[in-house]
């Protein structure tokens, strides 16, 4: 079978709690920095937990004519302007056609719905309420008037969408693409998880003894796709590949051996065309609950085998929280970023180890270190596992 | 790119219409036909509760419990025991627009209280599929009206192709009652009335032809599948009145949402799905 076309990751832009660009987001992720706090845009004086990991101030864009009203689509769009910060990439240098937005959400724009069903009437309210909202409302931002897509496979998302995009991009039906993820802080999710109990009181402590629990963030992450023959100037690196499975097991809780994980890994390498033994670094998807850590050893530790024992592995949302629909696309970034510029950010929090979790979790400070290929793992509610494959530049 | 064959179709419908005898005599894709329930004459077709046993099934929405009926009605249409899509060799593919409202409303408006909140997410439509049926292998989730379901069956054909999967479901649920008051608040951006659907379309490897096309349009969204609107189900009832018109030859599906216009043209030349329609 033909190698499949290169997509390159040209340029990446955020907006998270710990950092309104990329490069605050990554000099906060090396230096320890966290953006957890209390919650303060919404009510959450009636919850067991309060604090996460919340934008206090979008501060990057000063006029939002033109864009709803709408948390999550100023989040996305917050995030495409640092982007096309760094890329030029507003106005659209390509026939706005040849330009695709791809988007993943757990909650879209839900927030929406709940002040809508509070009887605010304000236009609009509804269709950003949809989920595929938020990303049609970056389009018009961008000004792209290629295909608009949006994905929710729960807290995967960001993973699909990178998928998704370069799928586009290798199929031919556009020549760049704008993708990666967001999810805003809204009462909705906070209840939910509240009610879950699948929050802690303390510090998000991926893969330490203690850890009880995670914290749930914000943030938005987009970066430009584009085939490798077309790729001008500097790169953050190259998607090789992407896998997905389900786990066919429970709507919300993981498969107790991590089975759908492992297949999705698999699936990856397969895809990249690269074997366990090629892998450098793993951006684990570690929640900090004790299940998830626990399975996604397991389950790393199969699809490894002896690698997983010899690889750096870290999680990064003991420093800004969960931020669901954008987890996955942060985490790859950040694996780039690694790479490019030789440091590992470390687990925030993570200070006495587990004995299931027996695995180099990267504790205490970022580490030099200059990973070629990495593995970035997401799982979600739903049973829904996936994997990227990245290559730094 | 290759085409997929298609291997069954199941399809409930809030529609009144009955099985239309294909060219052998079976049907043109399975439906479950449960009466037609007029919601409070808000122009919405809606389709019941299909009551499924099992504790399990106890808080299980009504828009999860459509999915795992299209299923088995697509399992009815192509004679098959749920064994033969077991496994990590099937892909489940999942699309809709808005079938994720009712349990989003339920949850925000604590009615009963006791909407798990898990449910409120759009991925665990496909996930009950995936628990009741043991599928395991690939999955994708695309959120959008009718183009996003030509999408996802142009993704189907190209994990077949690649050998990612030996077949791939494609299910659609739309569901519409919980949420009438909001929708007549959009009253004309919709093509009334809007019709409950969930379909579930299994591939398989074929030899025909496929292509996918979309472009800006402006209007409002639908496809071209009869009277009324469906959204992400759309396409797949197309597809079903283009086996019961059992005349062959190519199909070609289309729709239209937010800004999107979207064709798929598709020849299933070695579609070996009962009721051989091509």
């Amino acid at each position: 079978m033909a190698t499949p076309e290169r997509v390159v990751i040209a340029a990446a832009g955020v907006v998270t709690p710990i950092g309104q660009d990329l490069e605050g987001f990554w000099s906060s992720l090396v230096t320890g920095a966290s953006g957890i706090s209390q919650i303060e845009r919404v009510r959450v004086d009636d919850l067991r937990v309060q604090r996460g990991g919340e934008v206090k101030k979008l501060g990057r864009i000063k006029d939002w004519r033109g864009v709803p009203d709408c948390r999550a689509s100023r989040l996305l769009i917050a995030a495409a302007d640092d982007l096309c910060a760094q890329t030029g990439f507003r106005p659209l240098p390509l026939d706005p056609a040849r330009v695709g937005v791809v988007v993943g959400t757990a909650l879209g724009g839900v927030e929406e719905g709940e002040k809508a069903l509070a009887g605010d009437r304000g236009r609009g309210r509804l269709p950003q309420a949809l989920y595929d909202g938020p990303g049609w409302a970056l389009a018009k931002w961008l000004g792209a008037r290629g295909p608009v897509i949006t994905v929710s496979t729960a807290c995967a998302s960001g993973a699909t969408a990178m998928a998704v995009a370069a799928d586009l991009l290798r199929a031919g039906e556009v020549d760049a693409v704008v993708a990666g993820g967001y999810d805003a802080l809204c009462r909705f999710v906070l209840r939910g998880f509240d009610a879950l109990r699948s929050l802690t009181r303390d510090e998000v402590r991926p893969f330490d003894r203690r850890r009880s629990g995670l914290l749930l963030g914000e943030a938005g992450a987009l970066a430009l796709l584009v085939r490798e023959r077309d790729a001008r100037g500097p790169r953050l690196g190259t998607l090789l590949g992407y896998g997905s499975a389900s786990d066919g097991f429970h709507i919300a809780a993981p498969e107790p051996e991590g089975r759908g994980l492992e297949r999705a890994v698999r699936a990856a390498l397969a895809d990249a065309r690269v074997s366990a033994a090629d892998v450098d670094m793993v951006s684990a998807h570690g929640t900090a609950t004790p299940l998830n850590d626990r399975i996604e050893t397991a389950a790393l530790k199969r699809a490894l085998g002896r690698r997983a024992h010899e690889v750096p592995i870290n999680s990064i949302k003991g420093s800004l929280g969960h931020t669901m629909g954008a987890a996955a696309a942060l985490e790859a970034f950040m694996c780039l970023l690694s790479g490019q510029r030789g440091l590992i950010p470390p687990t925030l929090h993570l200070e006495e180890p587990d004995p299931e979790c027996d695995l180099d979790y990267v504790p205490g400070q970022a580490r030099p270190a200059r990973p070629r290929i990495m593995l970035s793992t997401s799982m979600g509610f739903g049973g829904c596992n996936g994997a990227l494959i990245l290559e730094a530049a | 790119m290759q085409a997929p064959a298609i291997r069954a179709l199941g399809i409930l419908s809030g529609e009144v219409r009955s099985a239309v005898p294909s060219a052998d005599g079976g049907s043109a894709g399975a439906i479950c036909g449960p009466e037609t329930v007029d919601s409070k004459a808000l122009d919405i077709l809606a389709l019941p509760r299909p009551d499924r046993p099992g504790d399990r099934f106890r808080r299980a929405t009504r828009e999860c419990l459509l999915a795992l009926a299209a299923v088995d009605a697509m399992l009815e249409d192509g004679k098959a025991s749920r064994e033969a899509i077991a496994g990590e060799r099937t892909a489940l593919l999942y699309v809709t627009a808005a079938a994720y409202g009712a349990s989003n409303r339920a949850f925000i408006e604590q009615r009963g209280g006791v909407m798990h909140f898990a449910y409120t997410a759009p991925a665990v439509v496909p996930a009950e599929v995936a628990i009741e049926f043991g599928v395991t292998g690939p999955y994708g989730i695309v959120i959008g009206g009718a183009p996003a379901t030509l999408r996802a069956i142009e993704q189907a054909a190209r994990l077949l192709a690649a050998g990612t999967c030996d077949r791939a479901l494609v299910l659609a649920v739309e569901i519409f009652e919980e949420c009438a008051d909001l929708y007549t608040r959009h009253r004309r951006s919709y093509r009334w009335p809007l019709v409950e659907t969930a379909a579930c379309l299994w591939l398989e490897r074929g030899a025909g032809g496929i292509s996918f096309e979309s472009a800006r349009a402006r209007g409002r969204a639908g496809g071209a599948a009869g009277p009324g609107e469906r959204f992400a189900a759309g396409p797949l009832v197309e597809l079903r009145e283009w086996r019961a018109r059992a005349t062959g030859g190519p199909v070609e599906l289309s729709g239209r949402w937010r800004g999107e216009q979207a064709r798929l043209q598709w020849s299933p030349e070695n579609s070996h799905a009962r009721g051989s329609a091509a």
